[in-house]
């Protein structure tokens, strides 16, 4: 069959206005919020049901052809980059909430729903959807779902798997299953596994979202410190006392710097480095568990502990927390985002090593950090016109991944593996390790119809 | 190890390594010869599932039971396999943290069996499953390779999510040999608010206002039928249909202020025979609900759960009844005191399972499971789990992929 033919089958299955095929139209889907390599796809598809997923997947499977899904197309790791003659299927059509079932704390959504979609239309209900990436406003919850997305508050909360009861997927054979949401004792759990196998797996088509109370009451507060060190050390200090706030969010000079030019948050400028730190739950402990946070940062000399006292106020530190990675355009045209973990106890060595790494690489590097689950965000500003700076910046990126292995840590908590960071995968993982990922791989995948080329080199076995 | 034909190697004994390199060792053995091996942790789900078909090894891992790291200042903790929850939460209380799950028959069970079965008991409600706090195991497989899956880190993206995959896989892609958990800091206080409940109705009732209340539980279970041995609580009156007892967990402000608020609440909407224990007797209220291994489990939505209820409740008058009601999960106990179940003769205990239980729990849409077979009673695995799943062909080519020769656990647990 030829490409003509392929592309005809699929305007047949979808109706002609949602098959792209013109290279004009394709460039767009070339690659996603990662954009240091790119792949023009064969065709780009935009599907309304899981049938016509599954009629897509059996079309390009009989053309010899690999798909990669795609929602937003906001992930970080080159997840949704197009394998060579591949096939985009894009789910941001799928975007109906099916149901709310508040009795069952369980929303039913497909794929292209966006996360703050969901939240939105929870609002009033006294519940809300927990993983709260800071891309909230744009990234799909099937993406969420296939990154196994974080934010600010899985500290407390979890991150987007602890959320998931059942998913709907379609397979690389095009077979339609579905996995939950009642908990079944005869089963693997295959849902949990599909959430953050980055589209390798299955296509998502459906999610059984739980749904989490609204907290009673909460409290932000906003610290400033002399140095990261000193910031960092307040976080390591507040986890080891067995305190777990809702967030715990740290940002230094560089990206506050990005954050007062775009929403003036009116941090002082001889400040090094911010937290914000959240604690919910019941009003009554509240206060006295601020005390003791505040007494913890007060052992590293901050320069002002402010409060939040109105929504309003809250909502601005969420706000430029959340915006702060987009404002990174204030400093330079471009830049890569990482996403290494270690163990709390480790932040202070991590974020002293990432400081020499960008002055050995010659490289600016400014930090967001989920300080309180030792995720790190370095970001490395970058021109992609300026080679040579951008292959200091791979190097540096490399390295602090590295480091982060060597704390203990893994290459990513949250953003995925994708294509960035495949050639660590295995510094972090024995052999075995990735033969027994890959038997998975080829269970649910034996023909490598779905996504090829991510998440880990499969040239292992 | 260096046996290598079946007769060599020891059939039908229990061996009990002390590494992880002999459990390796043994299986890697055992896969050569086609000889069946039996894992075995506590022992708490030995009557879960058919017996063996074939005679192999167990393999027990009692003797794996070391703390292998904990960062304390991490909240992470690394255990060997054989583990007992209690002796975890033994070991972590020392740093005012705990693994905050539980389990039947926690001085036994181990945290390699609770993965495996996917073990759970009330605070499931508030805190989740053994699988939420999973954040890496190691395992032997059926060639007796060692492999690893997650890390250390609370938070990790990188690989597929095996930890995930092993639970409640029963033992069948691979003997764990260790676990790495993410901890909680242990709470001070604790407090259980009781209403006895006239009607199944009345408890939907404030069941699905739990949904609304100002309050945060910890556990939200609903009780049925005569009491489990031992209760510490006063036992339900004639003229209740059922109890439901819902519990806080905090410093001791929250605990009482949210059981406050509770009680206000439901006496709001017309409950009354309220009931708040605290202090010393709420432990013993608290392992009461969590420690008893049941018969029979049903799993359906929340909002299915009490229409099951009350059926079974009606059918197996002399069982005791245990929801996890908040999630879904109905227990269903042995008679008590001893009785015979219904419709009596041993032959017909799968009657009861298949003629009447699992068609009322297939209408709400859930799953029936036998967890424990009694004694003199074989039951099929279409008995014991329902029908094959939708998804059986993947999850027996997952297994074949972790297990080609088929040794490990053959029979007793077919996905
Ligand atoms: C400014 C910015 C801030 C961000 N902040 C965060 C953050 O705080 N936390 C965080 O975790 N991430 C963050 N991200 C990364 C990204 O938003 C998340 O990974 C998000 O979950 C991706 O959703 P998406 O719909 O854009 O997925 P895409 O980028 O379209 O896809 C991501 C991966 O999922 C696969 N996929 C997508 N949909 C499906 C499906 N239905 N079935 C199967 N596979 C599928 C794709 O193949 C790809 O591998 C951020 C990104 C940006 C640009």
């Amino acid at each position: 069959m030829s490409n003509t033919e392929l592309i005809r089958k699929l305007r047949a299955a979808l109706k002609p206005e949602n098959v792209l095929s013109v290279p004009s139209e394709l460039v767009v889907y070339d690659c996603d919020a990662f954009t240091v390599e790119r792949h023009i796809p064969l065709a780009v598809v935009f599907p309304r049901s899981a049938v016509q997923v599954a009629e897509v997947v059996r079309a390009c499977s009989d053309h010899g052809c690999p798909v990669v899904a795609r929602g937003a197309g906001t992930g970080l790791a080159g997840g949704c980059t197009p394998p060579p003659n591949g096939v985009v299927i894009v789910l941001t059509r799928m975007n109906k909430i099916l149901d709310i079932r508040l009795r069952d704390a369980m929303a039913l959504v497909e794929p292209g729903v966006l996360n703050l979609q969901l939240t939105n239309a929870l609002s009033g209900t006294g519940y809300h959807f927990a993983p709260d990436p800071s891309s909230q406003g744009t990234a799909t919850i099937g993406g969420n779902v296939a990154t196994n997305a974080g934010g600010p508050h899985t500290l407390k909360y979890g991150v987007t798997v602890n959320h998931v009861a059942g998913l709907e997927v379609v397979l690389g054979d095009g077979s339609i299953l579905q996995f939950g949401p009642v908990e079944d004792p005869a089963a693997l759990d295959l849902a949990r596994v599909v959430c953050g196998s980055e589209g390798t797996l299955a296509i998502v088509t459906k999610i059984w979202a739980k749904l989490t109370k609204n907290p009673q009451a909460c409290r932000t507060i906003r610290a400033t410190f002399a140095s990261i060190d000193d910031a960092s050390q307040a976080v390591s200090q507040i986890i080891a006392a067995g305190i777990v706030p809702a967030a715990l969010e740290l940002m230094d000079r560089g990206i506050l710097d990005a954050v007062e030019a775009a929403f003036a948050l009116g941090v002082p400028p001889e400040a090094a480095a911010v937290l914000i730190i959240e604690l919910d739950g019941p009003e009554a402990g509240l206060d006295s568990l601020l005390e003791q946070v505040i007494a913890l940062c007060r052992n590293w000399n901050p320069g002002e502990v402010l409060q939040a006292k109105t929504p309003a106020e809250r909502e601005l530190l969420w706000k430029c927390r959340k915006m702060a990675v987009g404002a990174v355009g204030r400093l330079s045209p471009g830049y890569m985002i990482q996403d290494g973990v270690v163990p709390r106890t480790r932040l202070p060595h991590i974020f002293r090593r990432i400081l020499e790494i960008a002055a050995k690489h010659r490289v600016r590097i400014v930090n967001v950090a989920h300080a309180g689950d030792g995720n790190v965000h370095p970001i490395l500003l970058l021109d992609e016109r300026d080679r040579d700076l951008t292959a200091r910046a791979k190097a540096a990126s490399r390295e602090v991944l590295e480091e982060c292995i060597t704390c203990g840590g893994s290459i990513t908590a949250e953003h995925g593996v994708g294509i960035e960071k495949i050639e660590l995968m295995e510094k972090l993982f024995a052999p075995a390790d990735l033969r027994a990922m890959h038997r998975v791989r080829q269970a649910f995948d034996p023909a490598s119809q779905l996504n090829p080329g991510k998440k880990y080199k499969t040239i292992c076995q | 190890m260096t046996a290598n034909t079946a007769s060599e190697l020891p059939l039908e004994q229990t061996v009990s390594p002390t590494d992880e390199l002999t459990v390796a060792a043994l299986i890697g053995e055992a896969h050569k010869s086609g000889t069946p091996v039996y894992p075995i942790g506590g022992g708490t789900s030995l009557d879960y599932g058919p017996q063996p078909a074939r005679p192999g090894i167990r393999l027990s891992m009692n003797q794996m039971n070391r703390v292998l790291d904990h960062p304390a200042d991490d909240l992470t903790i690394t255990v060997e396999a054989g583990m007992t929850l209690a002796q975890l939460n033994r070991h972590l209380a020392t740093k005012r943290q705990w693994l905050p799950i539980d389990a039947p028959e926690s001085v036994r069970a181990t945290v390699g069996g609770i993965v495996a079965t996917n073990a759970c008991g009330p605070r499931r409600y508030s805190h989740g499953t053994i699988g939420d706090y999973l954040l890496g195991i190691r395992a032997i497989d059926g060639c007796g390779e060692a492999y690893a899956g997650g890390g250390r880190v609370v938070k990790n993206a990188a690989g597929y999510n095996l930890p995930r995959l092993m639970v409640g896989s029963l033992g069948t892609l691979g003997v764990i040999t260790q676990a790495t958990f993410m901890v909680r800091p242990l709470p001070t206080h604790s407090a259980l608010v009781i209403c006895d409940l006239p009607s199944f109705q009345q408890a939907e009732c404030l069941l699905a206002a739990l949904g609304q209340s100002r309050t945060t539980p910890m556990i939200v279970e609903l009780l049925a039928g005569p009491a489990l041995p031992f209760c510490p609580l006063p036992a339900l009156p004639d003229t209740a249909a059922s109890r439901l007892a819902v519990g806080f967990e905090g410093s001791a402000a929250d605990v009482q202020g949210m059981a406050n608020v509770l009680c206000d609440e439901w006496q709001a909407l017309g409950a009354d025979g309220l009931t708040t224990i605290t202090r010393a007797r709420v432990d013993s209220a608290w392992n009461w609900l969590s420690e008893s291994p049941a018969m029979l489990q049903i799993n359906v939505l929340p909002s299915r759960l009490v229409g099951v209820m009350e059926q079974v409740a009606w059918l197996m008058a002399a069982s005791p009844l245990q929801a996890h009601a908040g999630n879904g999960v109905l227990r269903i106990y042995r008679p008590s005191p001893p009785a015979p179940l219904p419709s009596t003769d041993e032959g017909s205990f799968a009657n009861l399972v298949q003629n009447t239980l699992r068609p009322i729990v297939t209408a709400a849409g859930g799953h029936l499971t036998v967890l424990a077979t009694p004694t003199g009673v074989e039951l099929s695995p279409a008995e014991i789990w329902g029908p094959p799943r939708p998804g059986a062909a993947l999850m027996r080519s997952i297994q074949q992929r972790f297990d080609p020769a088929g040794i490990l656990n053959p029979g007793r647990y077919t996905l």
